[in-house]
Order: structure tokens, then sequence, then C-alpha cells
């Protein structure tokens, strides 16, 4: 069983110009064409006036991943706008690859969905309101 | 055999040793495409927009063109066809790329209807972009009448949609027919197995090693095109074993689109066993895994993977279990094999059998009369019978898919209440 951190950012387009981006990271344990164990997830919201680049990007994973456990950071190509699996690796301190496996995939997928709908969350202002009634 | 040079322009600071994969799949494309690789040109560059490779080296493989007299340049970058012509014009042969060859390939083993159609809708697709330009390349010093080109060029591309929809149209009747059998064969109790994997993996040769039967074997490149299907029993379960078309690295859209009704052939099984030849470098193994992976992802529905470890007699056992050990991630349910030794495969239909869909295993009590008798022969055709003791009662111990479970029971309790033999018959 291989043990890593499958991240998704969500929000990299403009928005009432600005760019409100929310980064999910999910810690897994996952076989070959499993997801066998969730153990963590972290989310972290990012707003910017320009466009991400690439080493924007390589920022907000790792501060998303801080303090989780995994050995091996995994993302998709395109969140590096497809450079080589060589450059985005060597611009991390922890260790890092693009998507092989089943299972690799399906923990980015997971990592997608928390980050679209965290983000769809903190947009929605009825979702505020409902907050500001709880707190 | 006919001469060819092989051209490869590679991506500064790009990994040698995937270069050098890649300048041999190109090398083994070629060979299956019936070729002998002559000379290989290597540059390291970012594309040049005229001739892929630098103008310098593109003169260099003139020259080597006319002291080697090749019958094609074989370009393992895809070319545009400004690119093609600027070549072919300077190199005076003809200059084709990769997919190009795969289209030879896949033309010349065409062998069914439904293949050689594929074919021709792959190679409309990859002409239809480049048909307004290679008409205007061709023409480019007649000029006639009124307008110059434009006829030419709309009626050439105009030509190539209408033959596409009609092949499309076509291809989808042939589809229909083969969903209709896939349906057919799940209701007669028929469990899927579809075998999938890098081409020259050994697909065929484990195929003909589990059903017993000689399949077109060969150390080649895309031996296999028509999907081939075979009735192969695991312990009393009935399955259907099928040998289909094999992937390979960066396989144009085009050409998976075409291939699609073939491949899905894989996406609908129940069980797909991906063949892995472990003889090669782990690389090597991991990339093609990974590409086996990234197919499945986009069009799998709902199968289990099992991998079958091939050609692992090549192997020492400590190699062997080091190459196991880090391809692990990259192998769901691994089984190692060799297709050629005969070894595993016994291992192989268990692990197939404890996958297969779940059938229930049940004793069923009949009274006996000539109704129960037949009701027993057809359990016998419709399930597995592990006992039968015929006392007062017959007591049968079997194991069938629900339905046939559902419709004994149904029947053993008409059986016992004593209902006509006209309800039995028809139940049956």
């Amino acid at each position: 069983m291989e043990r890593i951190i499958a991240v998704d950012i969500s929000g990299r387009h403009r928005h009432n110009s600005r760019y409100l981006m929310v980064c999910a990271a999910v810690s897994l344990s996952v076989s070959g064409g499993h997801v066998k164990q969730i153990h963590g997830v972290n989310i972290k919201p990012f707003v910017s006036d320009n466009p991400p680049e690439v080493v924007d990007v390589v920022q907000m994973i790792e501060r998303t991943v801080e303090g989780m456990e995994g050995v091996t950071i995994v993302a998709e190509e395109g969140d590096f706008f497809n450079q080589p699996e060589w450059l985005s690796n060597s611009m991390f301190t922890a260790s890092f690859k693009y998507p092989e496996s089943l299972s690799e995939r399906m923990g980015i997928e997971i990592a997608h969905h928390i980050s679209l709908s965290s983000r769809n969350l903190l947009l929605d202002p009825q979702s505020w309101e409902l907050i500001k009634d709880n707190l | 055999m006919k001469d060819v040079i092989i051209v490869q322009r590679r991506i500064p600071r790009c990994s040698e040793s995937e270069n050098q994969r890649k300048l041999a799949e190109l090398r083994e494309l070629a060979w299956a495409g019936n070729y002998n690789v002559v000379q290989e040109v290597i540059q390291t560059r970012y594309p040049d927009r005229q001739y892929q490779i630098g103008k310098g080296k593109a003169e260099e493989l003139a020259e080597l063109a006319l002291s080697q007299k090749p019958a094609k340049i074989i370009c393992y970058n895809p070319l545009s066809v400004t690119q093609v012509y600027n070549l072919s014009e300077m190199c005076k042969c003809e200059v084709i790329d990769k997919f190009q060859l795969i289209l030879e390939i896949f033309a010349t083993r065409a062998t069914t209807r439904r293949s050689r159609m594929q074919v021709e809708l792959a190679r409309l697709e990859y002409e239809l972009p480049r048909a307004r330009k290679i008409v205007s390349l061709l023409k480019m010093e007649e000029r006639p009448g009124f307008m110059g080109l434009g006829g030419y060029e709309d009626s050439y591309e105009q030509d190539i949609k209408k033959r596409i929809s009609r092949i499309k149209k076509e291809l989808s009747t042939v589809q229909r027919d083969s969903e209709n059998l896939r349906g057919y064969r799940h209701g007669e109790g028929f469990s899927l197995l579809c075998l999938a994997g890098y081409t020259n993996a050994g697909k065929s040769t484990l195929f003909r090693a589990l059903v017993d039967e000689n399949v077109e074997v060969e150390n080649m490149l895309f031996t296999t095109l028509s999907p081939t299907t075979r009735y192969l029993g695991i312990n009393g379960r009935w399955t259907l074993l099928t040998d289909t078309v094999g992937f390979i690295e960066d396989l144009p859209h085009f050409l998976v689109d075409a291939f699609r009704s073939t491949l899905e052939d894989v996406f609908r099984a129940d069980i797909i066993l991906l063949v892995v030849d472990i003889s090669e470098p782990v690389d090597v193994i991991r990339k093609k895994l990974a590409v086996s992976h990234e197919i499945f992802w986009e069009q799998l529905e709902k199968a289990t993977i099992i991998t079958a470890i091939n050609k692992a007699d090549r192997l020492s056992p400590e190699e062997l279990s080091s190459r196991l050990k880090s391809i692990a991630y990259l192998a769901p349910n691994p089984v190692v094999v060799s297709a050629k030794t005969v070894e595993g495969l016994d291992e192989l239909k268990d692990v197939i059998y404890s996958h297969l869909p779940e059938w229930k295993r049940f004793t069923l009590e009949l009274p006996m009369s000539g109704e129960s008798m037949s009701a027993v022969s057809w359990l016998f055709e419709e399930g597995i019978v592990h006992s039968v003791n015929y006392g007062n009662n017959i007591v049968m111990d079997v194991e069938a898919r629900n339905e046939v479970y559902r419709k004994a029971r149904s029947l053993e309790k008409r059986l016992s209440s004593g209902n006509t033999a006209e309800s039995t018959s028809k139940d049956l």
C-alpha cells in the first residue's frame, strides 16, 4: 500500500476581477486499483489579483499540505500548465509526481470534489447566512 | 522489406532513457510495418516550423537520403502538412510521421469489415484538417480560372466529410450488433473477460495458452486488430475471453475514437486481464502501466482489474520479486505467469474465479417425479451441480446465478405443493 497526498485547486479563473481559489489536499492510502483509507483532509482558500503562475501553484499546494502525513504529493499535469514532471518535481521541497495509477486519479477526484464544493460554499451568500446564524 | 530512415527530434533536457524508449518503439513500429531501418537521425532542439528538425539537420537528412535511397523517411514527432511537404521536397523521398505509420500498419492488418471501416475512418479523420492545405500545396503553381483554388479545396474537404459520416453510420450499426451480442452473452450467464495491455505484451500468447487454441501470435506490434472471443471454462463457471488490440503511448485521439468499438470490449468486461511484459526495464513497465491506467480511467465503467505479469520465465526469482515490488502500486491483483511455458495459469484461473460475479450456492429438495428429473437436467445445464442424492426426494447442492436460483426456488415450491406439469414445463 502506498501513502500519498492527492491535491487539487479550484477557481483558477477570474471572478469579480479577482482569483478566488481553494486548494484541497487529501492524505490517502492506496493500492493499485483502490483507495484503501482516507487519513485526513486539508482545505485552504487563496485570493489573488493576478492569475496564478506555476510558482504560485507550488506555494499554494505546499501551504495546504503542511502538517499532513504522506510520502508523495500527487497532482494533475494540467494544474502545472502541462509542464514536464521533472520540472514540477524540482520546484517542490517534498516528493512530487503526476498521477499514474487508477487509485491516484481517484484520490485527485476526491480532492477535486472537496475543493470545488468548498469554493462554491464560500461564494454562496446563502451559505454565509446559515453560518452566521450558527455562530 | 523496404529501407527507411527514422528521425527523432528530442526535447532538450528530457530524460535520455525515455528518448531511447520512444526511438525503440518507432523502430519496432517500422519493423511491424515491414520496413528495414537503415539509418537513425536524432536531433535535440525545440521544433522548427518549416522542417520539425533544424534546417541544417534536414539538409544532412537529404544527403543521407540521396546516398541510402530509402523508400520512406519516418519521423517520430507529428508533422504538419507544410513540414511533410518541405522535408519531402528537400529529401526527394516520401516522408511520414509515426501516426501515418500506425495507420499503414492498421490498414495492412485489418481483416474484418469492422476493422477495415475503422482504419478508413481513422485515415480520413487524420486527413480532414489537412485537406485544404494539401490541395493548396499540391496546386501551388496551378491557378486556373476565377478565384483560383477555392473550388478544388472545398470539394475535397466536403468529400472527406461525407465519407466520414457514411462510415460512422455504418459503424454505429455494427456497434449496436456487438452491444446486443454482449447483452445476450451476459443474459446467458457468461462472465466477460478481456485481455488488455500494451501492444506486444503477449496478450495473444496468453489467450492461446488459456483457451488452448491457435490464434495468430507474432513478436510484432499490432498483431491483433480485430477482437477474438472464445469460451473459457473456469472451475465450472462459463466465461468468454476476448483478445483485443494493444494500447500504445501517445495514441492520437482520432485513432482512439476510431478503435473505440474494438476497445469497448475491454471497457464492458466484468474482469480485465491487464497483461504486462515483466522482462522489460522497470521504467518502461511503469510507463506502459501508467498509459493503460490512463485509458482505463477515461473509459472504464465497472470492472475488476487483474494484472497478469507475463514473461516471468525470462527473469531470475530475485529480479522478478524486486521488479514486482517496484511496480506494485500500478498492478492491482498481480499474478505471475508465463504464457510461453504455461506457468502460473492455474493460479491465474483461481484469481479470475475469485473475482467472477457472485453465484449463489444453495440446496434444493425436489419430490421424485418426471418433472423433477427434467428440472435436474436443467440445473446441470444452467449451473454447477456439486452433488445429487436420489432418495425419497432428490436433494441437490447447486451453485448458480441469481436468476437461476430464483427460478429453482419457485420450481421447488410448485413441485412440492404438487402443481401441474404444464406450469412446470412452461417455467422451464
